[in-house]
């Protein structure tokens, strides 16, 4: 590995992404030789904050296009979920993100493959859906953070200062060095935008089918 | 990947008409893009989300950031190829970098502050506002300042004083909805379409504009700020009085009244600005431009005035990159690496430094 960074919420929790991605990128950028020697950019789809979201992909796509290389990418989960099917021993893995509203973004990998694709649910729903695995369950990411009360009845949560709750970008990077990447880049909202959401709603109500 | 010509830590020769800019613009509903030779547009891409949002009767934040991030790189592409160069031909970039949608503005800026660095050339923020300003100094038929800017849209309203290529004074601006909006809304009551403001003066074409009275806010206040929020207050009124059946009957009659009160009440600010007899030309900029009946009134109060008035095309009136480009020509630009950090900004007088 040349380099790794990572920079976490600022003041307030004020997520950083606009002002710390890009200057990590060039540090990684230079670190490789220069963007001459870089031949491919992966970058983290989510599930996550929509705005974090988009300008990790903006700056991926904007840099991608500028450098003529392609950018792919990964789902964030099975970067999360990596080290702790790797290096725990542990053969099931539930990697989580927080969803805000009292929901987490969350996959399950079993053996090393993915068995629940990324979705978003109530911590009683997660908690209820890991009541059929038979296995025991290692939970990593904010998500199980959060509701660590609600979910450690089915599963295991390492302690806080774990470095498996949080995304690391050399997982990122080995997952996107594979031939089995989205080469779209498209984000996983996993939610529609709000607005849909009342209007669909509403549409439903007035019309008496 | 070729070099920049222009090293790091040097900013654009501001007279040097063969510097060759490429301009990003998301700061709403319209994902733009464009390449400038000093003020000739070599190409303006705008790719309009209109009809993403026409459901939602208004532009939906969220739906326009995801827009945005489907759109940017397409359409930054189009606009290169359109001008025929190579992103490797471009010296700086211009982006907005805000008002705006903060969702939205982070899209473009995010772009854009990734291309630049990747060639290490340099950055050049705009201020939204200050590009309607700088749709004027475009070629073919540029102006020079001083002049008074109307510019009105769906999510400004404002005039503004320009003495100088490099910025300009807000000396008047709307206390509540912008004159577009007010336009969308009434036009959502009238169960028109969106965006609303050519839908409305369609309709009101076939209206009696004294059919129905709606006031004409702050024309008996001191001071240039306009206020539409009255007026729609209005409307509503209005449309419960006469019922559903009545609506259908006088919906032209009611566009009519509305637009001629929004209408009234911008030229009636601008006319006070003319009184003192400061400017000799005036200028239009924003979506509301584009109204038939606003550009004759306008025209009529130019005219009553002694002033000249320029209007630009429909295509430069809406949002659109060549401006934010105009507007670089005279804005500082921010070397690489400086502006990797460089944030987007929402509201507020954050107008980079002219
Ligand atoms: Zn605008």
């Amino acid at each position: 590995m040349l380099f790794e960074s990572s920079v976490g919420p600022g003041e307030a929790g004020r997520l950083q992404h606009a002002v710390a991605v890009l200057p990590a990128l060039e540090q990684a950028a230079d670190a490789a030789g220069g963007w001459e020697s870089v031949t491919r950019i992966a970058v983290g789809l989510g599930p996550g904050s929509f705005t974090g979201l988009r300008i990790g992909i903006a700056t991926a796509r904007g840099a991608g296009a500028a450098a003529g290389i392609p950018v792919v990418g990964v789902s964030t989960l099975d970067a999360l979920a990596r080290p702790a099917l790797e290096d725990t021993g542990k053969s099931a893995v539930l990697a989580t993100t927080d969803a805000r509203r009292g929901e987490l973004f969350a996959a399950l990998y079993l053996a090393g493959k993915r068995v629940w694709d990324p979705f978003v649910a109530s911590s009683a729903d997660v908690s209820d859906r890991l009541r059929e695995q038979s296995e025991a369950v290692l939970a990593v990411g904010a998500g199980a953070l959060r509701f660590r009360d609600e979910l450690a009845v089915r599963a295991e949560i390492p302690g806080e200062s774990s470095p498996l709750h949080r995304v690391a970008a050399r997982h990122l990077c080995a997952l996107g060095a594979t031939d089995d990447v989205d080469a779209s880049s498209d984000p996983l909202y996993l939610r529609p935008p709000d607005a849909e959401r009342w209007h669909d709603r509403n549409a439903s109500r007035k019309s008496p089918s | 990947m070729t070099d920049s010509q222009s090293p790091p830590g040097q900013t654009l020769n501001r007279n040097q008409s063969s510097s060759v800019l490429l301009a990003v613009e998301t700061s709403c509903d319209d994902t733009c893009a464009a390449v400038l030779e000093g003020p000739r547009i070599l190409s303006n891409v705008i790719s309009s989300q209109a009809a993403a949002h026409s459901r939602f009767g208004g532009v939906v934040p969220e739906v326009a950031s995801r827009q945005h991030l489907e759109l940017t790189v397409p359409v930054t592409q189009a606009a290169l190829a359109e001008a025929d160069v190579s992103l490797g031909d471009i010296e700086a970039i211009a982006v907005t970098a805000g008002p705006g949608l903060i969702g939205a503005l982070l899209v473009g800026l995010s772009t854009a502050k990734a291309m630049a660095a990747t060639h290490r050339i340099p950055l050049i923020p705009v201020d939204h506002l200050q590009g309607h300003v700088a749709a004027n100094f475009l070629e073919p038929d540029p102006i020079e300042p001083p002049f008074l800017c109307l510019v009105a849209s769906g999510g400004h309203t404002l005039l503004a004083a320009v003495r100088e290529h490099g910025g300009h004074d807000v000396i008047g601006q709307t206390l509540d909805d912008a004159a577009g909006e007010a336009f969308d809304k009434a036009a959502r009551m009238l169960g028109l379409g969106y965006p609303g403001g050519p839908a409305l003066e369609r309709l009101a074409e076939g209206g009696d504009p004294a059919a129905f009275r709606f006031p004409v806010a702050m024309t008996r206040e001191p001071g240039l700020d306009f206020s539409f929020s009255g007026l729609k207050t209005a409307l509503v009124y209005r449309c419960r009085e006469l019922g559903e059946e009545g609506l259908r009957e006088r919906d032209a009659d009611l566009a009519a009244g509305f637009q001629a009160a929004v209408v009234n009440q911008l030229v009636a600010k601008l006319d006070r600005a003319l009184r003192g007899g400061e400017w000799d030309t005036v200028a239009l900029g924003g979506g509301v431009a584009a109204n038939g009946p606003l550009r004759s009134a306008v025209a009529a109060a130019c005219e009553r005035r002694g002033a000249g008035l320029k209007l630009v095309s429909r295509e430069l009136c809406t949002d659109n990159a060549a401006m934010i480009g105009a507007a670089a020509l005279h804005s500082s630009s921010l070397a690489y690496p400086d502006y990797l950090s460089f944030d987007a900004f929402a509201t507020g007088p954050r107008a980079p430094a002219a």
